[in-house]
């Protein structure tokens, strides 16, 4: 049975998801939630038993796609509780196909963690954007179809460029003489022989491509649309784990330029396009009037601090990982309690929010431990990633990119803090029509402790396949 | 054999012109089929190894590359805007020097790569590149929303062409794999070009400007 794991793991949410086409509301409501569980159920299996993939020329369990696939699976599961509550208050049209994109959307991206082969990786990252685009046109407005239509276009216009550049590598490995598969694991240990001009040109079509899906600036302009107009349970799904997805196909082409000693010209790259974001989430983050915009850029914030870790390398690619593990926690987290208070005020606009403390308590405690533990406050685990890119920054002698990094940091932290007090304390006119059920309440609250469960007490698994991921770049203590 | 596929790729290489001069779609649609049908036929010129399997796989191609996308393009838009202007940005006058100046800057730089696998074939490189960038300038410099879907196509043929032409490792089901995706996104963008058409009444993206900072 453990021979066809891998398979099962991406074939069943596949299957449930066709089938949530075409039963009632209820049952699919229901699916979504026995997916999830089910899903996450053999990711812990996986996990635990490692087992090699049927079709192993296609597909391998690797470290960096385990953290992935778990956290994936804990997001969906917990989402998926939430979504069922959502979908009672909020009237959506056409329910069955977003109950059934979100299930192919957790298939595809259960298969790019598994995806060992280049080729594949690229499929399963383009299947992730066909399957999101139906959660985004949900409401059927004017503004849904124009960030639809973006996403769409941008995103397969540049997932096109990570193709050149993925038959780049090709070119590469032939120029070379290298005769292995065209995988991951493979290509790292002949990356040596491999065409070095060819191996950097793709690796820039690559980051390029996978760069405008994770929402690195400039090809970051979908990605706030996109976010905003999806309901809020697909953009947690989109912020908290679809933009992991595309970082671990960048991830693990950076794996083979490390292995072909070219790491420090993919690194660099990596550092610039993650500043860039960093600094144009700084800049527009200040004068944001919407909430859900606000926490998209906040994601690309994020997003450029994990590219830019992983540039660093060392220590900082260590301090990357557990960001982006502690940004899809807690970020996902932001985004449902988001969704609460769209229920509540009827508004996607911050001054037609406040008194979140008095109005809505309990989605308030959830949606200010978000804040915190997103702006990097202490305990949480964002606090500690970014002090050990930092302290590689220095150690790296990197000294402009870390002071751009902090001041931009710093800039971010005041523009989001000023936004949240707003919607928290602020004055508001009106009362609000919502109930805080608890179904609508605790996924964001287990979410937000198992976050902080992880800076206290790692368990040795995770910190250790954490380490045998970033040990293939070149990081770790 | 060489001179045919060097023909059939000049041919392609006008194509691209005309498509930048042209202010139909229809006309537009036509181009990129007959591109499609030139990309899916060029493994049978360049001499490799055609196993039954590669065959199949060509037809397969050819059948969608060259017939079904533009067919379902096509047919897609019949009711919404079909033979309206595909409004420009850049003027045709400006596109059609801006083609020019592509094609004889593709074909200057492209010996400079030195690539083993294509010296047989003078035009594959410089076709492939100018596929490529002709598709990103119809993206940026055209309004209608079909004229970007069909420019999307056009950069996905030239990436294509570059695939089957210089890597031999061709492994069937992958590619067909990504095919599958290609052809999974035109329908998505097809839908979605429906429905701009019927929330706006037009496909100009200039409509669509409402989500901006």
């Amino acid at each position: 049975m453990w021979g066809f794991m891998v398979e099962i793991v991406i074939l069943l949410p596949f299957a449930m998801g066709l089938l949530a086409f075409f039963v009632p509301q209820s049952i699919g409501r229901m699916l979504l939630i026995i997916t999830g569980a089910a899903h996450l159920a053999l990711s812990v299996g996986i996990w635990i038993r490692r087992p090699a993939a049927f079709l192993d020329t296609y597909f391998a369990v690797t470290a960096e796609g385990l953290l992935s696939l778990l956290v994936i699976s804990l997001l969906f599961f917990l989402i998926a509780i939430y979504t069922r509550g959502y979908l009672k208050e909020q009237q959506i049209p056409s329910e069955p196909v977003f109950t059934g994109s979100m299930l192919l959307f957790l298939a595809t991206m259960t298969m790019v963690t598994l995806a060992d082969h280049i080729m594949v990786m690229w499929i399963a990252i383009e299947a992730t954007t066909l399957a999101s685009a139906p959660l985004i046109y949900t409401y059927r407005s004017a503004a849904s179809i124009e960030a639809t239509w973006k996403y769409v276009l941008i995103c397969s216009v540049g997932i096109a460029l990570a193709l050149l550049g993925s038959v780049l590598l090709a070119l590469s490995m032939d120029l070379g003489g290298v005769d292995v598969p065209m995988s991951f694991s493979a290509l790292a240990g002949a990356a040596q022989r491999m065409d070095p001009l060819w191996l950097k040109t793709g690796f820039v079509f690559i980051l390029v491509g996978y760069g405008t899906k994770m929402g690195l600036a400039p090809m970051h302009t979908w990605l706030p649309d996109a976010h905003s107009e999806a309901p809020s349970p697909a953009s947690a799904l989109l912020s908290g784990v679809l933009l992991n997805c595309a970082y671990l196909g960048i991830f693990k082409t950076h794996k083979i330029m490390h292995a072909a000693g070219l790491g420090d010209f993919s690194g660099t790259i990596l550092i610039v396009f993650g500043l860039a974001s960093i600094i144009a989430a700084a800049t527009f983050i200040l004068k944001q009037t919407e909430y859900k915009r606000l926490l998209a850029y906040s994601s690309i914030e994020n997003m450029g601090i994990i590219a830019f870790g992983t540039g660093v390398g060392g220590l900082g690619a260590y301090g990357a990982v557990l960001c982006l593990v502690h940004h899809s926690l807690i970020k996902s987290s932001l985004f449902l309690s988001s969704g609460n208070i769209l229920l509540g005020y009827a508004d996607r606009f911050i001054v037609g929010t406040g008194r979140l403390a008095k109005l809505m308590p309990r989605t308030f405690v959830a949606f200010f431990g978000g804040f915190a533990g997103i702006s990097g406050f202490p305990p949480f685990g964002i606090f500690f990633g970014e002090v050990f890119i930092i302290i590689a920054a220095f150690r790296a002698h990197h000294y402009v990119g870390v002071v751009l990094f902090i001041m931009s940091i710093c800039v971010i932290f005041a523009g989001f803090a000023n936004h949240v007090m707003r919607i928290s304390f602020g004055a508001s006119g009106g009362s609000v029509q919502f109930q805080e059920k608890a179904a609508m309440v605790w996924p964001q609250y287990a979410l937000l402790l198992t976050s902080l469960a992880l800076c206290f007490w790692m368990p040795d698994t995770v910190s250790q396949t954490i380490m045998n991921a970033v040990q293939t770049i070149g990081g770790g203590f | 054999m060489i001179q045919s596929l060097d023909t059939i790729l000049v041919l392609v290489l006008l194509s691209v012109l005309f498509s930048f001069g042209s202010s139909r779609l229809p006309a537009l649609i036509k181009v990129l089929a007959f591109q499609g049908v030139v990309v899916s036929i060029v493994p049978f010129f360049i001499g490799h190894e055609l196993t039954t399997g590669g065959i199949a796989f060509t037809i397969v191609t050819l059948l969608i590359r060259g017939f079904g996308i533009p067919l379902y393009i096509y047919l897609a838009i019949k009711k919404v805007a079909i033979g309206r202007e595909v409004e420009p940005i850049v003027g045709y006058h400006a596109s059609l020097l801006a083609g020019l100046a592509l094609i004889v800057g593709a074909i200057f730089v492209s010996p400079k790569f030195n690539l083993p696998l294509v010296q047989d074939h003078a035009l594959l490189l410089p076709t492939a590149i100018v596929l490529i960038v002709a598709g990103m300038f119809l993206l940026m410099a055209r309004r209608n929303a079909i004229a970007m879907v069909l420019g999307y196509i056009m950069m996905e043929n030239g990436i294509y062409l570059i695939g089957t032409s210089f890597s031999v490792r061709a492994q069937h089901i992958v590619e067909f794999g990504i095919l599958l995706d290609v052809l999974a996104g035109v329908m998505i963008m097809a839908i979605v070009l429906q429905n701009i058409k019927k929330t706006f009444d037009d496909v100009d993206t200039a409509l669509l400007r409402t989500l901006k900072e």
